[in-house]
């Protein structure tokens, strides 16, 4: 990986959509006329919504992901209890490429008060135009609520570790739900990989038990009743059985590039639950 | 003879979506001329790297063979240095562990029968180690003239179980009828889709991502023949000598080592028909159209050079006579470039100027496509306004770039051009495969696409033999470049020639 060349920064307690465009274009060329060509290079807008109990967790993730997928990320934290009014912070990440500046952008937005009810309103002006639009949601969603439903709206995919959740495999079905509206990528199945990619190579043989976290090891299940109609009972345990030790940021980055729906997950999904 | 019999997703139902089905079947590979650089620098540090990725067959080996005497122990030992030395990944122990333990070397030149039974016997104890089942990849990594006795030999000792695929290493040949004998006697004994002839350019990334550009976009194919594009020039320049490769060089020169190789294929991929299909024959029925549409060039539009003492980077530079081993007197080529015409209704009159060198101010392999001129200059001043120019960087800085004229800010319309980059780091933040990974992969995989076909091969050589045969009939000037500049001065009126 490159080291990072320089971080560029501006904020404003109170900040109105066409500032934080201005400041991204200022920050954008002010170290472009010490040298070194700064490029921006951008395949997708990044878009979550973390709420506070997540917030350090998202960034320790974004630090990671920067480098990996150059984008510009919308980090949305919503303070419903806070006075009405937007914080902004906006940053400019550039590393080292090729004796080149390559640069990611990171706006972090506090949504606060009753500016926390119209998300989109406010994410929509800064996406970047004709790219695909991902929207990490952190923790469980609240399904019916008109935040999600908003953001739904303006994204290509939505991304969730259902392991973050309180209650799989009983809220899969609400998920499931949204197969039809969004594509969804789920970080935990992604966990999951490998233990399955071990479970195929023992084809025909099928376990009649497994044992895994809730979320993995229901996914897991899922896809075993729906790809081979299996009788399959799980139980839980703390450990995967198969782990490749991916850290936070390098699973959010492959779900950064996977397109379109994934109607093996979806049926994963489906069947994660009791009968 | 070559079936694909990884578990299909059909036969398997949790295969599907999981990714892993680029996974070879079982089987040996076999390396022969396994002491040299080739297997130290590149064919080792690939199949590490395929071995991190958990890319290689679960039941696979590894047999090394060359004239070295060395055991098993010395050889893998060799080659954990050299993955340490040349691997483009972090180096993991207990990955190289399991690779060395499905390692084993024999010493002989594979001429005699007693060398001959003690690698077949070493091979059926490697399928009955390691479940291989008679599966063989053979890599012959060797010098043309022990070619054709080991594939006489191999073929005579092919494996009654399992499949049996070639991977052969250029030059294959060395003009073409000595590459015409080599197909002949591959034909007698191996099946087309058996034989896989390495052009190692074809394996990296960013040579595939030119027909990504021509064939993912909407935008370039429309444009893309005579109509609106000048002409086109491909650069493979190196900035190093000839690295103690005297007795090869001095034989095979730049238009044997890059030009009738690497040169050709990227005029082939960059000018061929859109394919019906991205599959190995399709493929490649596409680029022989564009290698038999070549005409031969007047030899005054071919330019031959020899580099003379000069400077690379401030540092001084011996010229290619003062090379250990190589004559004083030699004529062998450094420097080769040619304006070239593909005949066909898509290139008529539309140059392609190619050129490779050693010794050149830089590293670099490029293809630019330089669109004509606007019909009318509009605007005020538009001195500093060039033509539309893309380039393809295969090599270093991989990506594209596109020159675009846009208007100064300020009074007036003054026009300039500037630079539109994608750089392929930047946009994939993901070490780019090595082309031997994929090769040897695709190998073992039974795709052929990125390989070439002997038919192509063929073509090729017959453009060398006619270049090669005018040059003989005068004596050149040798040196006529110093190194560290960009060749012959007479490469450069290539371009402006018919103007």
């Amino acid at each position: 990986m490159a080291s990072i060349a320089h971080i560029d920064e501006w904020s404003d307690e109170c900040a109105t959509v066409s500032e934080i465009e201005q400041a991204l274009i200022e920050l954008r060329l002010r170290r472009g006329f010490e040298g070194k060509r700064n490029l921006r290079t951008t395949m997708l807008t990044h878009l979550a919504w973390v709420p506070q109990e997540w917030q350090q967790a998202a960034t320790e993730t974004l630090a990671g992901l920067a480098e990996r997928h150059p984008s510009r990320t919308v980090l949305l934290f919503p303070e419903p209890d806070a006075n009405d009014g937007v914080a902004a912070r906006v940053l400019l990440e550039c590393y080292d490429v090729a004796g080149r500046h390559l640069c990611n952008e990171v706006v972090e937005l506090r949504l606060r008060g009753a500016r926390t009810r119209a998300p989109a309103s406010i994410a929509l002006p800064l996406v970047l135009p004709d790219l695909p639009i991902f929207l990490r949601w952190r923790g469980r969603p609240e399904f019916d609520s008109p935040m999600l439903s908003q953001l739904l709206d303006m994204v290509d995919r939505l991304v969730v570790d259902s392991a973050e959740w309180p209650d799989v495999p009983g809220a899969y079905v609400e998920l499931a739900r949204l197969f039809d509206r969004v594509a969804v990528s789920d970080i935990a199945w992604r966990r999951s990989l490998a233990w399955r990619a071990s479970l195929a190579r023992r084809w025909p043989e099928l376990p009649h038990r497994i044992a895994g976290p809730p979320a993995e090891a229901a996914l897991v299940a899922g896809w075993l009743r729906s790809r081979a109609a299996a009788a399959i009972a799980v139980e839980r345990a703390e450990e995967l059985p198969f782990d490749e030790r991916l850290d936070p940021s390098e699973l959010l980055s492959e779900q950064l590039d996977v397109f379109g729906r994934d109607p093996i997950y979806e049926a994963a999904v489906s069947s994660a639950g009791p009968p | 003879m070559a079936t694909q019999s990884i578990t299909t997703e059909t036969e398997n139902p949790l295969l599907e979506g999981l990714g892993i089905r680029r996974r070879p079947e079982p089987c040996v590979l076999t390396i022969f001329g396994a002491s040299g650089d080739l297997t130290k620098r590149k064919i080792f540090p690939a199949l590490y790297s395929l071995a991190l990725r958990d890319l290689l067959p679960e039941q696979f080996a590894v047999l090394g063979i060359a004239r070295t005497e060395q055991n098993t122990d010395d050889f893998v030992h060799a080659m954990e240095a050299a993955v340490r030395e040349f691997g483009r990944d972090d180096f993991k122990q207990e990955v190289w562990d399991e690779l060395a333990r499905r390692t084993r070397y024999v010493p002989t030149d594979f001429a005699d029968e007693e060398g001959q039974n003690r690698v077949a016997r070493c091979l059926t104890e490697l399928d009955e180690e390691q479940g291989t089942r008679g599966n063989r990849v053979y890599y012959l990594a060797v010098p043309p003239e022990a070619m054709p006795k080991l594939v006489e030999e191999l073929g005579e000792r092919r494996a009654t179980t399992g499949w049996t695929r070639l991977i052969i290493e250029k030059p294959f040949g060395h003009d073409g009828a000595s590459a015409r004998a080599l197909n002949e006697l591959l034909s007698r004994r191996f099946t087309e889709d058996e034989v896989f002839r390495i052009d190692h350019y074809l394996g990296k990334d960013t040579v595939q991502n030119l027909l990504a550009l021509r064939f993912a976009n909407g935008i370039f194919e429309p444009i893309w023949n005579r109509q609106f594009i000048d002409h086109v020039q491909i650069t493979v320049a190196e900035s190093i000598g000839i690295e103690g490769r005297a007795g090869y060089y001095e034989n095979a020169g730049a238009i044997r080592d890059v030009f009738q190789n690497h040169l050709l294929q990227l005029v082939a991929l960059t000018a061929m028909e859109p394919p019906i299909d991205y599959t190995a024959d399709a493929i490649r029925n596409e680029k022989l159209k564009v290698l038999k549409g070549i005409a031969t060039p007047d030899p005054q539009l071919v330019v031959r050079g020899q580099y003379g003492p000069g400077f690379i980077e401030g540092e001084p530079a011996a010229g290619y006579r003062e090379e250990p081993g190589v004559a004083p007197d030699s004529e062998t080529e450094t420097f080769v470039a040619a304006r070239l015409e593909v005949e066909n209704w898509r290139w008529a009159d539309t140059p392609f100027i190619v050129r490779t060198g050693k010794r050149l101010p830089r590293r670099e392999t490029t293809i630019a496509i330089q669109f004509k001129r606007v019909p009318h200059p509009l605007f005020e001043d538009a001195s500093d306004l060039r033509p539309n120019l893309l380039v393809v960087h295969i090599q270093p800085n991989e990506g594209v770039s596109l020159a675009i004229g846009a208007k100064v800010p300020g009074e007036g319309m003054r026009v300039r051009t500037v630079h539109m980059d994608f750089l392929y780091g930047g946009a994939f933040r993901m070490g780019l495969p090595e082309a031997y990974e994929r090769l040897i992969l695709d190998a073992m995989l039974g795709d052929a696409t990125l390989f070439t076909r002997a038919d192509e091969i063929e073509e090729q050589w017959a453009l060398v033999d006619a270049i090669v045969a005018a040059w003989r009939r005068d004596r050149p000037s040798f040196p006529n470049y110093a190194a560290g500049t960009w060749g012959p001065r007479t490469a450069e009126e290539l371009v402006e020639w018919h103007r």
